[in-house]
């Protein structure tokens, strides 16, 4: 079977469903950041599909930098994850009430 | 084989984003050199504002007109200059303001600073962004700072929870906006706006529904970072929680430039990208300025409802400054050159009114501990100077003249109205109907000040000079703007000769 | 058309109040130097000169005023803002200048009541708002006299936008913080001046963004002009100018909106503005708690002078900038013109307080204006600006009157009061004359507009509007009614021993009641020189009109 632009590109939709579906049910912070880590790599399988496609380089070049962003928003996002949890012991989404109106 | 080196031209149309990355590295240093010195909060200040106030002089070298630089990855014309003047009088403003803050530790103001240049760096990208790659990284540079920013208040949990909210928050938002940038490059072969505009608008012309279902999906996904940033339904969710814990001197300028940038992107996005929509597309070519003027509209509503029963003043000007995007977002939709213009003149009142509303909340909260409207009572027989020069604030952000505010809205309203279509006639009415509904909310602080007495006879609410002067310096033109706008429609005018 | 400068009277006249304001605030800036009592004193003696200057102003104004002309008179016109064609544009004529008459005439009236001098004011347990932050209230008093000048004169309508809204801040505060403290009413309700303040504001304001959005649309689809200093512009915000163009027919080719033609969609939203503050049935509820919550001399403007605005804008506006389009919503406006009269009055019957009483027959009176202003005949146009006129002499002396009886005890319950002629005949006799003035008693003025309306609306080209004219001529019995009955209950009869202690007029108050009375009596046997002031332009007005009523008919 030849596996063509198209099977990439429902792979990514299939990646990214799970990671949108994942972040909007799961009450754990740390999952729901997982999630978007899926998204992101769902984002960079059609970069790549594409480029490989096009022949263009512009989508691996995106990918890469890609890479680094990811890792920064992640690292942020630990450490901030961090600071509560050290706090309170718990990252789940439904205790972080303290702003609710 | 060499690189072709003829795409790096433009190091001296970048002459202002080079100047903050200086900044950065200057205001790195002396903060560690200056380590023990008990001046360090002061010099860090003054070197973060002399390189700001470089970099806003740089500006007005900048020549390079609608010349792409960096092999098409930026440009920058009078639009993109325009907004980056805005975004770092904002970040002045902001640094003096988090000086003049408790909330903001001595020892932590030199890593505040740098994030906060860090982020105008970001913002000045995103203004002349030109192709996706640097839409996209000049947006996250925006957005890690802002989540750094966000949970400055350390010990806080409120800070902490605003903070950790703005991340999970922001990063799907990005998420989806990266997904819907990746099927718009498999759609157009190029990361280039102009490029991506070119195919949609052929895909466009092609007819059928399934041609244009990739792009519809692939613009909204790219719609959804955007609506993020600037606070618009249905990704406004952040904002309340993200205002109420944040640092209220970081909230004062979140509140403006990432806004105004935001909006520079979102406008260039669709211009560059889908040619000028005025009104009602033709058939067969799906219908943005709709879904953008019901966006708007939404995004208006949703905001002044919910600002009605808000009691914490933050919170309050969070929803306000939602349906502040909606109206701007109004004029997105429009897209017509009256439309741009408006939205330009509104970026600089839009700085003068909100950041000074901010700054009195600041001062009525290191005064008082209250972040509440009753924290406000009595303020006029307490504190005149700032109970009147919040009114001025207040009222201006309600659009009503003589004040500056109400020459934005003029003109926002005016855009709308222009395109002669009866979607754009509802939609300025609901906009209109909506500022009518702010002026309640508004009003109800003016009524603290003013017309009820404090809870318990309390001190006087006492304003330092510097923090006087800087509201004196924002209210000023407030007031004579709104007169006297001529200058301002000049120079917004002199910005877009410069062809995007 | 072409108007240029003839004079900078107006301008001198609608910034003299400004000048003022600028003058306290300059003095509240030196106020570490100042005792307290000095600050008020000055702000006060600089609140009466500028009124005073003002009036004396009108009264150039008056004596220089051709009233055989229709023309636009005393124009200063200057070039503002060039990209948007807008200017700074006033001048008067036959509709606006007894207006501007009135309001300097209105305010000199209200400033002298703001004052605590030159009469006795029992305040010792009732703190009296002319005690309390002195500079602001004059600061703010002065800046509502700019606004509501500049309103009568602006014929650029951008300008005219600007005005309106002016007067809307310093009346918010003016009610909001010199007006009745909050209470809580019986049904649990929380009244009072606040409340009164930020209804009459947001009621207001949602006027004022209808006319917005028709001012904008108004421009975008409107012709070119030429400006003060001789440039084209591709649009205009020229009032003189637009009128000459929906005349034209320049205004045909526009698109019509939600249904209505263009000139009908612009009439109608400009209606609405202005029939809030006029105030019209069913827009009419911010006007008795604005009226009972505000301090006497704000009533009195408010009452004198803005509801005013509210029929000027839509004299100018609706009936000589848009004359097509009011032929089709006569009957509409006659109707509810007659509704005001016959509801306020009734509604009046039923009032206990005596300054609700008089907010709603102020409602009842305005629907004088209204059905004159609809029936689109020279006599009942002339009696609707008459009854302006005299409405807005009578009705601040009625408020006057009203906060007379407060002043001393503290109440305004109609029925508690009786027999208080006996202790207070000047008060009754001054009373008596304003009571009858309001119910339309032949001698005063308040008889000629309402005769001039009834007999013009009895001749209007409607026959219809012979019925509206039959309808409201028995509302006049009502009106005499609860005047009447008011009177009995407060004057005649045994004193109340409770109010045995109250005193007489004092000179203050005679200051302000007794010419407004004079005016009063004068107006209603030689009205004369009103007439002279206001028909020519009505006539060249109703001119446009009755083309378009014959030709529709």
């Amino acid at each position: 079977m030849e596996v063509g632009l198209t099977h990439y590109l429902l792979l990514a939709a299939a990646v990214f469903l799970v990671g949108m579906v994942g972040f909007i049910v799961r009450r754990n912070t740390l999952i729901m950041l997982m999630c978007v880590e899926l998204m992101l790599s769902a984002a960079n399988l059609v970069f790549v599909a594409f480029s490989r496609e096009l022949g263009d380089e512009a989508g691996h070049v995106f990918v890469l930098m890609n890479f680094a962003v990811a890792a920064a928003e992640v690292a942020i996002g630990l450490a901030i994850l961090m600071e509560i949890f050290r706090r309170r012991r718990s990252v789940d989404a439904d205790d972080l009430n303290t702003l609710m109106e | 084989m060499l690189p072709d080196l003829a795409g790096l031209r433009g190091g001296a149309a970048i002459l202002p984003e080079l100047v903050l990355t200086g900044t950065v590295f200057a205001v790195l240093v002396l903060d560690l050199a200056l380590r023990r010195s008990a001046r360090r909060g002061r010099v860090l200040l003054l070197v973060t504002c002399l390189g700001l106030a470089a970099a806003a002089t740089a500006i007005a070298g900048v020549s390079a007109g609608a010349q792409p630089l960096f092999y098409g990855m930026l440009v920058a014309d009078g639009f993109a200059l325009f907004v980056k003047g805005v975004v770092i009088a904002a970040a002045v403003v902001g640094a003096i303001l988090a000086a003049l803050s408790p909330e903001i530790r001595r020892d932590q103001l030199g890593e505040y600073l740098i994030l906060l240049v860090c982020l105008t760096l970001g913002m000045c990208l995103l203004a002349g962004a030109r192709n996706l790659l640097m839409l996209y990284l000049a947006l996250e540079l925006v957005s890690l700072p802002s989540y750094i920013l966000a949970g400055f208040r350390h010990g806080d949990r409120r800070s902490s929870e605003a903070a950790l909210k703005y991340v999970v928050f922001g990063a799907a938002a990005s998420g989806l906006m990266l997904f819907g940038f990746s099927l718009l490059y498999g759609l157009a072969g190029t990361l280039d706006l102009p490029g991506i505009g070119a195919a949609v608008v052929a895909r466009g012309l092609q007819g059928g529904l399934d041609a244009q279902l990739l792009v519809v999906v692939a613009v909204l996904l790219s719609l959804a970072g955007f609506a993020y940033k600037v606070a618009a339904v249905p990704f406004h969710m952040w904002c309340p929680d993200v205002y109420e814990g944040a640092p209220t001197p970081f909230v004062a300028f979140l509140s403006v430039a990432p806004k105004a940038a935001g909006f520079a992107a979102l406008l260039r996005f669709f211009l560059s990208g889908f040619g000028a929509p005025l009104g009602f597309p033709a058939p067969g070519e799906f219908p943005w300025p709709f879904v953008l003027g019901v966006l708007a509209m939404a995004t208006m509503t949703v905001g002044n409802l919910a600002a009605i029963t808000q009691d914490n003043v933050k919170r309050l000007l969070a929803y306000s400054s939602i349906a502040h995007a909606g109206y701007l977002l109004m004029a997105v939709a429009v897209g017509s050159p009256l439309a741009i213009r408006g939205v330009l003149l509104y970026l600089p009142i839009y700085l003068l009114m909100n950041m000074g509303a901010f700054l009195v909340v600041m001062a009525v909260h290191d005064a008082t501990g209250s972040e509440t409207v009753d924290g406000f009572r009595g303020l006029g027989a307490r504190a005149p100077y700032l109970a009147v020069v919040m009114a001025v604030f207040l009222f201006s952000l309600t659009g009503i003249p003589p004040l500056a505010g109400f020459i934005g809205k003029f003109f926002l309203f005016a855009a709308a109205l222009q395109t002669k279509s009866m979607f754009f006639y509802a939609v300025a009415v609901v906009g209109v109907v909506n500022s009518v509904i702010s002026l309640y909310y508004y009003a109800r602080i003016v009524r603290a000040c003013f017309l009820e007495k404090p809870a318990d006879a309390q001190a006087p609410v006492r304003v330092g000079s510097p923090a006087a002067a800087l509201l004196g310096a924002l209210a000023v033109p407030t007031l004579v703007l709104g007169i006297w706008w001529g200058p301002l429609l000049g120079v917004v005018e002199k910005a877009l000769l410069l062809p995007r | 058309m072409d108007f240029s400068t003839t004079s900078t009277l107006l301008t001198w006249m609608i910034f003299t109040p400004l000048i003022g304001a600028g003058a306290i605030l300059v003095l509240l800036a030196l106020r570490p130097l100042l005792r307290q009592a000095l600050l008020d004193n000055l702000a006060r003696a600089i609140g009466v000169a500028c009124t005073a200057v003002v009036t004396g102003q009108g009264l150039i104004l008056w004596g220089g005023f051709r009233g055989a002309d229709g023309a636009l008179q005393f124009v200063h016109r200057l070039v503002w803002i060039k990209q948007w064609s807008i200017e700074y544009f006033v001048g008067v004529d036959g509709l606006s200048i007894s207006m501007v008459l009135l309001t300097a005439a209105v305010f000199l009236v209200a400033a002298i009541a703001s004052v605590p001098w030159w009469g006795r004011l029992d305040d010792a347990h009732h703190p009296h708002f002319s005690k309390k932050k002195v500079p602001g209230y004059w600061i703010l008093f002065l800046l509502l006299e700019t606004g509501v000048l500049g309103t009568f004169c602006a014929l650029d309508f951008f300008l005219f936008y600007i005005f309106w809204e002016v007067m809307l801040l310093p009346m918010y505060f003016l009610i909001g913080i010199w007006g009745a403290p909050p209470r809580v009413e019986a049904n649990g309700r929380v009244r009072g001046g606040p409340y009164a303040a930020i209804k009459f504001f947001l009621y207001t304001l949602a006027g004022s963004v209808l006319m917005l959005l028709a001012m904008i649309a108004i421009y975008h689809n409107s012709g070119p002009s030429t400006l003060a200093d001789g440039t084209a512009s591709p649009h205009s915000f020229n009032v003189m100018a637009l009128t000459q163009m929906f005349r034209d027919g320049t205004f045909a080719g526009a698109s019509p909106i939600f249904g209505l033609a263009f000139a009908q969609a612009m009439f109608l939203a400009l209606f609405i503005g202005f029939s809030i503050k006029v105030p019209m049935f069913p827009f009419h509820t911010w006007l008795p708690d604005a009226h009972v919550d505000a301090p006497t001399p704000i009533s009195v403007i408010l009452a004198g002078i803005l509801l005013k605005t509210g029929m000027y804008g839509m004299l100018r506006f609706n009936l000589q900038m848009l004359s097509p389009a009011m032929v089709w919503a006569a009957w509409g406006i006659g109707i509810l013109g007659v509704i005001n009269i016959v509801y306020g009055a009734f509604v009046c019957m039923a009032q206990k307080d005596l300054k609700k009483l008089i907010a709603y027959s102020s409602v009842s009176h305005m629907g004088f204006c209204l059905l004159g202003f609809a029936a689109l005949t020279p006599q009942a146009l002339t009696g609707c600006v008459f009854q302006m006129f005299s409405h807005g002499i009578i009705s601040p002396m009625l408020f006057l009157i009203a906060g007379v009886i407060y002043d001393r005890a503290h109440t305004r319950e109609i029925n508690g009061f009786g027999g208080l002629a006996e202790r207070l005949p000047e008060y009754t006799g001054i009373t008596g004359l304003a009571f009858m003035a309001s119910l339309g008693l032949p001698g005063l003025a308040g008889f000629v507009g309402e005769v001039l309306v009834f007999l013009g609306g009895f001749g209007a080209a409607d026959q219809g509007f012979r019925v509206l004219v039959a309808v409201s001529a028995i509302a006049v019995v009502i009106t005499a009614a609860y005047y009447l009955w008011t009177m009995q209950r407060m004057f005649l009869g045994k004193l109340n021993e409770k109010w045995a202690g109250l005193w007489d007029m004092n000179w203050r108050e005679r200051l302000t009641l007794y010419p407004l009375a004079a005016a009063t009596v004068i107006l209603g046997v030689y009205p004369a020189p009103i007439f002279n002031l206001i028909n020519s332009s009505l006539h060249q007005v109703l001119s446009v009109v009755s083309v378009t009523l014959h030709a529709g008919r």
